[in-house]
Formats: C-alpha cells, structure tokens, sequence
C-alpha cells in the first residue's frame, strides 16, 4: 500500500523517529535511576521501562493519530491524493496502518534498548523474582495495541472534526477515561451504590462503559513487573476486543470520511 | 460516448444561520472526446464546485455526471482522469521524482513505464535538476508544474484541469498552451476552469460560461469570434502607389474586393476588427 | 453507493463482534484478580516530578482508584461472593501513602487509611504514623488527633497517649466531649463502648457512601457484640459464673433476638468471657 509508504516516509521526514531516539536517551538513565530503589531495582528499572515506553506511544498515538488527517486536509494535500483512482477508506486505512507500524516499530526499537538496560541493571542488582522475557514483551505488545486503537479512536474523531483540538482533546479524554471505566461500571454495579448513584447515572456510566473503549484490559505492567503469570483466556480475550473494536473504530470513521466533503 | 456528461448538476450549502446557497444550479454540460473546451466565469462563479463534483471530492445535492461512461459516484473513472486542482499541494516531504512515482503506483503504472514516464515529464516541465529536492523548497510555480507533470503521468484520455495557468510566469504559461495543444492533437479531451479570456482564445475548441451557478453560453471558440467580428481594417496600395487605410463594414467587404480589383488596387492586408471573448464574457456576466 | 459497502461491512463487522465479545470481556475484567486491578503504581519518587504542577491532582487520583477498589471489593463480599484474593490492604496502604506524599493535605487519604489500617489491616503503628505525619500539614483538623488517640486507647492500649492525643483534639474542636472521652473510656470493660462511639461519630459524619457503609456495617457488629457483653455481664449476675456458651445465654432467655454477625460470621465466648467472632469482623477471603 502506498499510502502507507507515504504516511511513514512523513513521519520519518518530519523527524519524529529522531525526537522519540531524543527521548529514548533517557532509558541510559534507568540503571542509575532503578538504583534508587533499595530492594526492588530490577522491578522498579521495569515499570521505569514500561512506563516510558507507554508514554512515548500515548504521546505519539495521541498526536500522529489526530494530526495525520487534519494536516493533510489543512494544507491541501487532501485533494490531490483523494481525486486519486484510491477510495477514500483504503486512503484512510493506508493512514492507519501506517501510523500503527509506525507505532510496532517504535515499541520495538525502545523495547529492545528497554531490555539492554533491564538486563544491565539485573545484572548488578540481582532480582529475589526471575525476569520473565516473554512477559514483559508480552506486556509491551498490549500496550502497542492500546495505543494502536487509541490512533483508530483519534481518527475516527479527525474524520468529524475541521480543527486538530476535537481529534487531540478527545482522544486525551477517550485516554483517561478508558483506564477507570472499568473502576467506574463495578463501583456503580456493587451493591454498596445502590442507595446512593440514581439507576439514571447507572444507566448512563454503563452506556458510556459500554461505548467507550476498555483499556485497563490491556495493562500487563504488573505481570510483567512482579512476572505474576497472565491469564492466557483472558489475553485472548483482549486480543480479540482490540480487533473487533478496532475494526469498528475503522469502519465507523470511513463511513464519516467517505461522507466528509473536501473542500 | 461523452469524455464528460454533466446532467442537471446542483450544488447547495447550508450555512450556519440556516441559508442555503446554491452554487451550483442545474448544470447541463457535455464535452466530446478529443474536445479542448474551456470553462470560463468569474470568480465564485461555480466553477470549482463543478470540477469537485467530477472527481467526487463534493457530493451533488441533485444530478448525475459522467466520465467515459462511469458514473462520478465510483472511484475506478479517476484512473482515466488527469486532475490538476486550483492551487495544488502535495506532501512537502516529498522530492518531485517521489511524487511521481507515488502518484504512478496509485495509478498501477508498471514499474518500467513508470520510470520512463517520470524522467519525460519531469523534463519536459523542467522540473529535472530539482526533482530531488523536497517539494517545500519548490516555488508556486514549481508545485504548479509538478501538478501538471502528475496530471500528464498516466497519459489519460481526459483532463481535468482547476486553473492551470494561475501561479505560472509567461513562459510557464506557453509551456501549458503548447502542452494543452498537443493533448489536442493526440486526440485527448481538456476540459479546465479559467477566468482569463485570452487563455481560451488561444487553444479552446468549444467555451462555457457560467455566472453565479448558473450555464450562461456553450458555444464554439470559432463561432464566437466570428459573430464578435464588427468590419476589417484594410491596407491597400492603389496603382499610383498611394497607400490607404480603410474601415470596411462586415457586410461591405465583399464589394470592396470587387471594387478594388476593378480600381486595380492591390490589398496588401485585411485584418478583422472583432470584439474578443473578452468583450463577450463581459457582456454576458454584465447580462445578468 | 457502492463505495460505501466496505465501510458498512467493516462497521457492521466490527460492532457485531464487538456485541458478541462484550459480555465475556466484562466478566473477565470483573473478575481478574485483585491484586492485578489495584494496579502497579510507580514509585512516588517517579510520580513526584512526573506528576509537575498537578501533584494534588495526582494524590486524588491515587486517593479515588484505592477507593474505587475497595469499594467494589466490599460490593462483592456484601453480595456473598468469595473475593478470590484477599483485598489487598498493603498496596491500598501504600498508595495512600503516595497521595500524601504528593499532597499532604489530601483528607480523603487519612480519613480512609485510618479506616483500613487499623480495623482491617491491625497496623497501628503504621496508621498512627500516618496521622502524625498529616497533623503536621493539618494543623486545623482536630479529626487526626482524634483518631490517634483512638487508636492509642483502643488498639495500643497505650492511655497515656491516647489522653494525650484526645487533649489535643479537644483544643482544636472546642469541644469537650474528646477530652471527656479519654477519661470515660480508659477501662478495659469499657472497649466495646468506646468503640461504638468512636463509629458512630465516623459514621454521622462521612459523606462517601463506601466508607460510610464500611462504617455503618463494623458499628453494627459492635452493637451486637455489646448486646451479647450486657447479656454476659447479666448471666453472671444472675447466676454468679460466667456463661460457658451463647447458646446456653440464648437459652436463658437473655439474649434475644439471636445476634447476627454482619460479616457473616458466628458469635461465641472465649472462656475468659470475651465476645469473639468466627468471621474476625472482617468478610471472608479465600487465601491462595
């Protein structure tokens, strides 16, 4: 596919590989910073890891993925490629894959340096828990495709939107807001909040449960950093909510796009 | 079979405060193969949203149109279009060489004629020496030929072209008069929005126009200047050398030539005085 | 339209795989083990920086997903479910440890932590810590002196300090029912009382229905645990020795209605007298 070709060269002409290797300096400092912590400086060197790794993807999610339309449609460029013989929803999932390839290669360059510097500060510091590798590649794959369905959510809102602040906002917010859903539907489904949340607000905190996407699933820091075994069904199970949710997300915004008048 | 079949075209808008514009109202126009036609109208005039609807960027409120035979509505019709669009942007990350290369695998060009294609177009809009070179360094007139190299590509049999002169300097713009000629010589159909009467004058076969969303004329170029012409301006030497300058009415020219050749005057020149498509399009947007 | 057919599928597809896979992810969310859902929360040294200018919104943030855990936790429990790993009181300690950290002035996270630790948890020690470190920001909030001296009374058994501590929030409430209660209460057979004042004041004046729930459901065991003592202390009177077993004080016509453990549990006497319960006022957890 072209569009992917194209959507990766800009993101590599627009230097953001460049910026995410500037960033990415700051892992040498994980041994160093993990040895803060006097008994766990493998377990804390991980989360450092993990969490470093998560937050480059949310930021790159969150910017490449409600930019890439807006851009194109800001500057023109839109039309030129649209009147194309190329429908508008391979246009659109050619954007897509290419940021979510974008991303798998992110997280895996940052995961493997990630890994050098566990590794390192394991090394010096032995660990009383052994470092399970597969888990913590594991636990890197769902957060790449967390944030690969936070790109299809940042999409679907640059295909509604005409600025880039409903597309960034929206998907902050889907962001934040997908993390304590889950927290939210069984603390409004418990009994102890019978008395006290009206059935209106439970009908509409198990609407928006329902509608918005489920990214606590995905979190599989813990595991990973204490090597506590993930649930195998359970991961299947995620796995497969990121493809359908994902793919509706792709549907939904081609639907929009393709009805979307370009000007 | 039509290159282009418009029939019965509209275009409206709702703005915020609830009023519909109509852009485009019922717009009826066929342009034949191998036909170089111009569409010519002020500005705002609908042009535009016409030249969208045909490669479906905007949707028709009502109407259908067609191109070699497909309906607008697909997508597979733009592989026999050629689309330079008012004012082109392309990827600025790109060089020119990158674009034409990206532009000819949408197109599924093969690999070989594609590569062959891209050196010809590049050079014959002279666009060779900065064709690796990111298209943000390329001035307007640069990115308005890569957008005629991009159109030229794929050597469709229509061209769609959305103000191809504008942003261009003179030379640029009898580059794009000899490219538009030559099209027409190789039996390709042209159908572009200007609002310059000269450039239609020049290499048009046939000319619309349109005003406020509305067809105004479809007419030939030829027929136009024919009506417009109002008499000759006429040089002649008489047989004892004395040369003259004369007016002759459109209807007297006929007898003048009998008469000078009575008188034994020689013609040296006879040139028609004529209103230009200039004159004409103002009188028809004046109409209104 | 036809080139709307991929999209719809692709929606449709989507939507309807998502209606299937919905329940059974839920579940498995509901159900994932507790410890995974409190979640790992990174060094408060991380967060510190991390958190930049927004360090009380992170210390809430922390406050509110201790609280959202234990919440559901006791939902479960309450709704007879066997929680499938014990609640996870060290990791809600240390978070609440964090959003002090990040902001000492955080109420929730000392009101909640004294609520936890030391009934569920039986760290005294760390629970006292805690409010000595809170008294030295809120310096205002009589409700931490007050705690600690509780707990110095109740659970220390340390009255010396637990008067201390009662003084002190006597002076920043005004009012003397603290300084009241640190001598009142200081027998060992006043326990029980003490205790039901002590929740009855907390459960009056929380607002958060979780904790208030909590709360509400420790007091009612302590009431029933004080209608078995006052029974208890009657057989004794009556009968000159102590009851050997609750049932032969329901027996005697003593104690009625039967008493019922909240938690779930059973009532009986230990043989030096003492109302104990099989479910250690605590709801049953299934330890791995």
């Amino acid at each position: 596919m072209d569009i992917i070709r194209i959507t990766l060269k800009g993101i590599f002409r627009d230097r953001v590989f460049q910026g995410i290797m500037a960033l990415g300096v700051l892992f040498l400092f994980i041994p160093s910073a993990a040895s803060l912590s006097m008994r766990q400086v493998t377990e804390l060197s991980i989360t450092l890891s993990l969490s470093l790794i998560s937050f480059i993807l949310l930021l790159l999610a969150v910017f490449l993925g409600a930019t890439s339309l807006w851009k194109d449609m800001e500057r023109r460029y839109m039309v030129s490629v649209i009147s194309l013989p190329i429908s508008r929803s391979s246009y659109l999932l050619g954007r897509f894959f290419g940021l979510a390839l974008f991303l798998i290669l992110t997280s895996t360059v940052l995961g493997v340096v990630a890994g050098v510097m566990i590794k390192l500060a394991s090394g010096i510091y032995p660990s009383d828990r052994p470092i399970i590798w597969s888990w913590y590649v594991l636990a890197i794959v769902f957060a790449t495709l967390k944030y690969i369905l936070l790109i299809a959510v940042a999409m679907l809102l640059s295909t509604v939107s005409t600025s880039f602040f409903l597309p960034i906002f929206g998907t902050i917010c889907v962001f934040l807001a997908s993390g304590i859903t889950q927290q939210v539907y069984e603390y409004v489904h418990s009994p102890i909040s019978a008395q006290t949340v009206s059935p209106f607000l439970k009908t509409v905190s198990s609407l928006v449960y329902y509608i918005l996407p489920n990214l606590a699933g995905f979190d599989l820091k813990v595991n990973a950093i204490y090597s506590i075994p993930p649930n195998p069904a359970g991961l299947v199970l995620t796995g497969a909510y990121f493809i359908v949710y994902t793919v509706a997300l792709l549907g939904g915004s081609a639907l929009l796009f393709n009805r979307r008048e370009i000007g | 079979m039509f290159a282009i079949d418009i029939q019965g075209l509209s275009k409206s808008y709702k703005t915020k405060r609830h009023l519909t514009v109509n852009a485009l109202k019922e717009l009826t126009l066929s342009v034949e193969q191998g036909e170089v036609f111009g569409f010519l109208g002020p500005n705002g005039a609908g042009k535009s949203t016409t030249i969208k609807c045909l490669l479906g960027l905007i949707r028709p409120t009502s109407g259908t149109a067609t191109i070699m035979g497909d309906s607008v509505t697909g997508d597979n019709y733009r592989r026999k279009v050629g689309y330079l669009p008012e004012n082109p942007a392309f990827y600025d990350y790109l060089g020119a060489e990158e674009y034409l290369l990206f532009v000819g695998r949408i197109f599924k060009m093969q690999e070989e004629l594609l590569a062959r294609r891209t050196v010809d177009c590049l050079k014959l809009l002279e666009l060779w020496d900065a064709r690796k070179r990111p298209l943000r360094s390329y001035s307007k007139g640069m990115v308005q030929r890569l957008g005629l190299a991009q159109v030229l590509l794929h050597d469709p049999d229509v061209y769609i072209l959305d103000e191809p002169m504008s942003g261009l300097d003179p030379i640029g713009r009898a580059l794009v008069k000899d490219i538009i000629l030559d099209l027409k010589r190789r039996g390709k159909c042209v159908f572009f929005s200007t609002h310059i009467t000269d450039d239609v004058e020049k290499v048009c076969d046939r000319v619309a126009i349109i005003n406020r969303g509305m067809l105004q004329v479809v007419d030939k170029v030829d027929n136009i200047l024919q009506q417009g012409i109002e008499g000759y301006d006429v040089r002649t030497t008489a047989a004892n050398g004395q040369v003259e300058e004369l007016f002759i009415e459109k209807n007297a020219l006929q007898s003048f030539i009998q008469q000078s050749i009575n008188n034994q005057t020689s013609i040296e020149r006879i040139e028609p005085r004529r209103k230009n498509i200039e004159a004409f399009f103002l009188d028809v947007v004046a109409q209104q | 339209m036809r080139r709307l057919t991929f999209p719809v599928c692709l929606l449709v597809t989507g939507v309807l795989g998502y209606c299937i896979l919905i329940g059974p992810f839920t579940s498995y969310m509901r159900n994932k083990p507790i410890e995974e859902k409190l979640g790992f929360v990174p060094s408060i040294k991380l967060i510190k920086p991390l958190s930049a200018d927004q360090q009380e919104l992170a210390g809430a943030a922390l406050v509110m997903k201790v609280l959202m855990y234990y919440g559901g936790t006791l939902g479960k429990a309450q709704a007879g479910k066997i929680v499938s790993e014990s609640i996870d009181l060290m990791g809600m300690s240390r978070m609440l440890h964090g959003a002090v950290k990040l902001d000492p002035y955080n109420m929730d996270a000392y009101y909640f932590a004294q609520g936890f630790l030391t009934w569920d948890a039986k760290q005294f020690k760390v629970a006292n810590n805690l409010l000595e470190y809170g008294m030295q920001y809120r310096t205002w909030d009589w409700y931490l002196p007050f705690f600690a001296g509780f707990n110095y009374a109740y659970f220390l058994k340390d009255y010396s300090n637990a008067a201390r501590y009662y003084q002190k929030a006597g002076l920043l409430s005004n009012n003397n029912l603290h300084i009241q209660l640190a001598g009142r209460y200081m027998q060992e057979s006043g326990q029980t009382d003490l205790a039901i004042s002590y929740l009855a004041a907390m459960e009056q004046n929380e607002k958060n229905a979780v904790l208030k729930e909590g709360y509400r459901i420790r007091l009612a065991a302590f009431r029933e645990v004080r209608r078995i003592e006052q029974a208890r202390d009657r057989f004794k009177e009556l009968k000159g020795m102590m009851p050997r077993s609750l049932e032969q004080l329901i027996q005697s016509g003593l104690l009625s209605p039967v008493p019922v453990d909240p938690y779930g549990g059973r009532f009986y006497l230990e043989s030096s007298g003492k109302v104990v319960s099989t479910s250690k006022f605590a709801f049953a957890t299934q330890h791995k």
